[in-house]
């Protein structure tokens, strides 16, 4: 396993964000965390980060403890973080927010190629290059932090609900980059998100998260008919109930 | 006409003068949240770093008398030494509270800084002469003198502000630190480090206020050990009224209360230039109830809803 | 175990940590009064003094988590405006000869001089309040400073109504400890029941999510508006105490450095906690005096002019960075008996 949570502890104060959650990741895998509001799956990705510090349980990247890492560490490590809500440097241009990661490489001529890369893959950035980020539309603004966090040469990428605020056409090509990007690249994903059904479509392998604690686990495979899911995300034991509850 | 075209030097002067100041609070407001209280305490210290400590009330000269670009140059050191030193072992600490919290603690560390001086220093005003040359007038034109110090004010704030829009845009580290400034939390988790930033945002508030001590103590001539609070309280204003979290906000503000203030001691009637300080208060005041948010907008002043 | 089950011992409860803050302070009047030293009654006035302004300082800042570096000026605003009542009857002309005639030439009572005192403060408040609180948190506090800063400055140069730069001399020294401890008593009483009414929690849910709040219809502007003007009514009043106390006045007394210390004893108690604020003033009083002392020099050991502020500023960067909620940790005294009635009663009823 490329990255290994083990049964993490999260306090917020003294609130427990998350109870005794496990993640694995495996090199080239894509594996999606899906649950409700308020589940803890932003938690889950900001302990991965470094930004929050477990109170009990190890994160484990390519055999090294992380967990109580800097957050500017565990990039150096080699996990790059999309965070809920985009998060692009406004007062920065495009070229300047997707520069920023490189700060952590040394291969001048790596990152200009990876760089001319990147404007292959999302061609719109180049167009845009100088104008400033804040001004993109919330799809581009979508693009150019996955480009960001690219550049950054991740072994692993953690996105958070790349699916928020976006309409769904834009949503199914943020997608299918992201396929390409592990297809092509052998690039690792972690995704959290709140449809399942678009989870059950990308993903290799599953997990659902519910107030706190790690409801399901699986292959994708087995769990396509939704059924099993859609108890783990609502709570139900009763299928006929949780069918009732089905917003997808 | 001559006497308008003084007041307009004199007044870019001012504002020059507190625009440097209200860049050095925004500096660190920018990127740590953090309101500075003793960021006026900064520059006093750098004034009373030019003399031997003493009680008495004409200062020896120390490291007033060396050459001048000597004089410079270790005046800045030793603020930007002090401002890295408030960092490490005051302000890193309490990083994690709210803004409130970190206000006190510079206003606390600033109080310790002015009554550290009284303790070293006595508390009488002294008189220092320093950079003479500078005090003294030149002639523009028939009729119009101004004081060298003055023009001296307005190019090295320029010189500067070009410095930093250069340094913030085409450096690695200035890009890394507007980064910082905006969002820190997604900087970081993009590799920049954290410590680095606000070190470096310590040093250029330390620089700034290193030279703005011998900018002040030149014009003035006098060292108080309270002498720092009225003039950090006009940067605050000026950050407040330009808009908090923006550094052009902060230049912005600080040419406006500066050239309200010259602009006031020009056309006030006599029994009120007492009471011109109030007044530009309450110009702000007026401005802030217009729009509270200050004059130039940005991310951090907008409620995050 | 001493139940709260009877009307009297539950109106105990409720105001049990103002119950005990006025009867610890009164024990210590009744030592002080008894042993007849004169110094220390003189400190115990000061604290007392002191108490009533920190217990405003809470009463704003706790509440409303705006820290206000302003409210000096309205201790110095009824301090002065007590002077013009009630001082020097023959000399009043010579130190404030811009006083009107009403002034000049008529005296009152001190406890009507301080009350008006008071009420003046309130009042500037209320003006300055309207630009202030309009203002965001941080902004807000800087408002604060700057309007300390004009008042001490406007007071400063007012020298035909203050004695500018010198002293206003000949106030009557009214303030005993026992006058002392009744003002303070009311500071505390006044502060304990603002925070327990609903104005105190309309503010204190601003002070914790400014935004839920007001979507919750709360008026933050008002609720902060209402605890500065009620705070500087009570500071306004421990100025006026504070001339009588010492006799004379000098706007130099009402500026940093008084502002630094009550600031300070707030903090070191614990921001959000009446009982944090007399903690704080008990402590810190008794450091200052101690180190104060050690300035004088006690048995051959000196320390420099100003290590007692320095040694306060010390011990408050201290507590900021390593106990933030100060020495009470913002909880109040609480009642050390069995807790509630209501559910022992209904777990009695429930078996």
């Amino acid at each position: 396993m490329l990255l290994n949570v083990e049964n993490i502890t999260v306090h917020y104060s003294r609130l427990p964000a998350l109870r005794d959650v496990s993640v694995s990741v495996d090199e080239g895998e894509i594996v999606c965390v899906v649950g409700p509001n308020g589940a803890g799956k932003s938690t889950t990705l900001l302990a991965i980060s470094g930004v929050l510090n477990p109170t009990s349980g190890d994160i484990t990247f390519d055999g090294k403890k992380i967990n109580g890492m800097a957050p500017e560490m565990v990039a150096r490590a080699g996990i790059s973080q999309v965070p809920e809500g985009r998060h692009v440097f406004t007062t920065l241009n495009v070229e300047e927010n997707l520069r920023i990661g490189t700060s952590i490489r040394s291969d001048r001529s790596e990152i200009e190629k990876d760089f001319k890369h990147v404007l292959e893959i999302f061609p719109v950035l180049a167009e845009r290059r100088r104008q400033a980020a804040g001004k993109l539309s919330g799809g581009e603004q979508q693009m150019l932090v996955i480009g960001r966090a690219l550049l950054t040469n991740p072994r692993i990428m953690t996105i958070d609900e790349p699916s928020l605020g976006l309409a769904p056409n834009l949503v199914d090509r943020v997608y299918e980059t992201l396929i390409d990007l592990r297809n092509d690249r052998g690039l690792t994903l972690l995704i959290v998100e709140q449809s399942s059904e678009r989870a059950l479509k990308v993903a290799d392998r599953l997990y659902v998260l519910r107030s706190g604690q790690m409801q399901l686990e699986g292959n994708a495979a087995d769990l396509q008919d939704g059924v099993k899911v859609r108890q783990a995300y609502f709570g139900f034991e009763d299928d006929a109930a949780a069918e009732d509850e089905a917003v997808f | 006409m001559d006497y308008i075209i003084q007041t307009v030097i004199s007044a870019l002067s001012f504002g020059s003068f507190y625009a440097l100041g209200a860049l050095g609070i925004g500096l660190l407001f920018s990127v740590l949240r953090l309101i500075n209280f003793a960021h006026g305490d900064f520059i006093t210290v750098g004034g009373f770093a030019l003399i031997v400590p003493s009680s008495a009330v004409v200062a020896t000269v120390a490291i007033g008398g060396f050459h001048p670009v000597f004089t410079i140059l270790c005046i800045v050191a030793i603020v930007v030494a002090l401002a890295l030193f408030s960092y490490f072992f005051v302000f890193q600490h309490s990083q994690t509270s709210s803004p409130a919290t970190m206000m006190i603690v510079s206003f606390a560390l600033g109080y310790t800084l002015q009554n550290a001086i009284v303790m070293i220093y006595g508390g009488r005003p002294k008189a220092v002469n320093v950079f003479p040359a500078l005090t003294g007038q030149v002639q523009l034109s028939d009729g119009i003198s101004v004081q060298i110090l003055q023009l001296v004010i307005i190019a090295v704030t320029w010189i500067l502000l070009i410095s930093l829009v250069l340094f913030l845009k085409r450096t690695k580290v200035g890009v890394q630190m507007r980064a910082a400034a905006e969002d820190f939390r997604m900087a970081r988790m993009l590799g920049v480090n954290g410590k680095r930033v606000i070190a470096l945002a310590f040093i250029l508030s330390g620089g700034l206020a290193g030279i703005m001590s011998l900018l002040f103590v030149t014009q003035t001539g006098v060292l108080t050990f309270r002498m720092g609070v009225p003039i950090m309280l006009f940067f605050f204003i000026a950050t407040v009224i330009g808009g908090m979290g923006s550094l052009v906000g902060a230049v912005v503000g600080g040419y406006a209360v500066g050239i309200v203030s010259v602009v006031l001691s020009a056309t006030l009637p006599e029994e009120l230039r007492g009471f011109r300080d109030a007044c530009v208060f309450l110009f702000v005041i007026i401005i802030l109830l217009a729009r509270p948010q200050g004059i130039v907008l940005t991310k951090a002043a907008k409620e995050r809803v | 175990m001493i139940e709260a089950n009877t009307p009297l011992l539950r109106l105990i409860r409720y105001f049990w940590p103002l119950v005990v803050l006025c009867v610890g302070l009164l024990i210590v009047v009744v030592i002080v009064d008894a042993s007849g030293d004169i110094i220390l009654a003189q400190t115990l006035v000061e604290g007392l003094v002191r108490i009533v302004i920190v217990a405003a300082l809470y009463l704003f800042i706790g509440n409303s988590g705006i820290i206000s570096f302003g409210h000096i000026g309205f201790v110095m605003v009824g301090a002065y405006a007590t002077a013009w009542q009630t001082c020097c009857p023959y000399t009043r002309e010579m130190f404030m000869p811009g006083l009107p005639t009403y002034l000049l030439n008529n005296s009152h009572h001190f406890i009507l001089a301080i009350f008006l005192g008071g009420l003046l403060a309130a009042l500037v408040a209320l003006i300055s309040g309207i630009a202030i609180m309009r203002m965001s948190g941080i902004a807000a506090s800087i408002g604060t400073f700057a309007f300390m800063m004009v008042l001490y400055s406007a007071y400063l140069r007012w020298s035909t109504w203050t004695s500018g730069a010198s002293s206003v001399i000949g106030l009557p020294t009214t303030t005993t400890p026992w006058v002392g401890y009744v003002y303070a008593v009311i500071a505390l009483a006044g502060a304990f029941l603002y925070s327990r009414s609903k104005f105190g929690l309309a503010l204190r849910s601003s002070r914790d999510d400014e935004v839920a709040a007001k979507a919750a219809g709360v008026n933050v502007f008002g609720q902060r508006l209402l605890a500065f003007v009620v705070s500087a009514f009570f500071c306004g009043m421990a100025g006026g105490l504070f001339g009588h106390f010492l006799g004379m006045l000098t706007v130099d007394s009402f500026y940093l450095g008084m502002t630094f210390i009550t600031l300070s004893m707030l903090v070191v108690g614990g921001m959000q906690s009446l009982s944090g604020a007399v903690v704080g003033v008990v402590i810190l009083s008794i450091v200052i005096d101690v180190l104060r002392r050690l300035e004088s020099g006690i048995g051959g050991v000196t320390i420099p002019t100003s290590s007692a502020e320095v040694g306060v500023g010390l011990i408050l960067l201290i507590i900021l960075i390593f106990r933030r909620t100060g020495i009470t940790g913002n909880q109040e005294i609480y009642w050390p008996f069995k807790a509630d009635i209501s559910a022992s009663a209904a777990m009695k009823r429930q078996s």
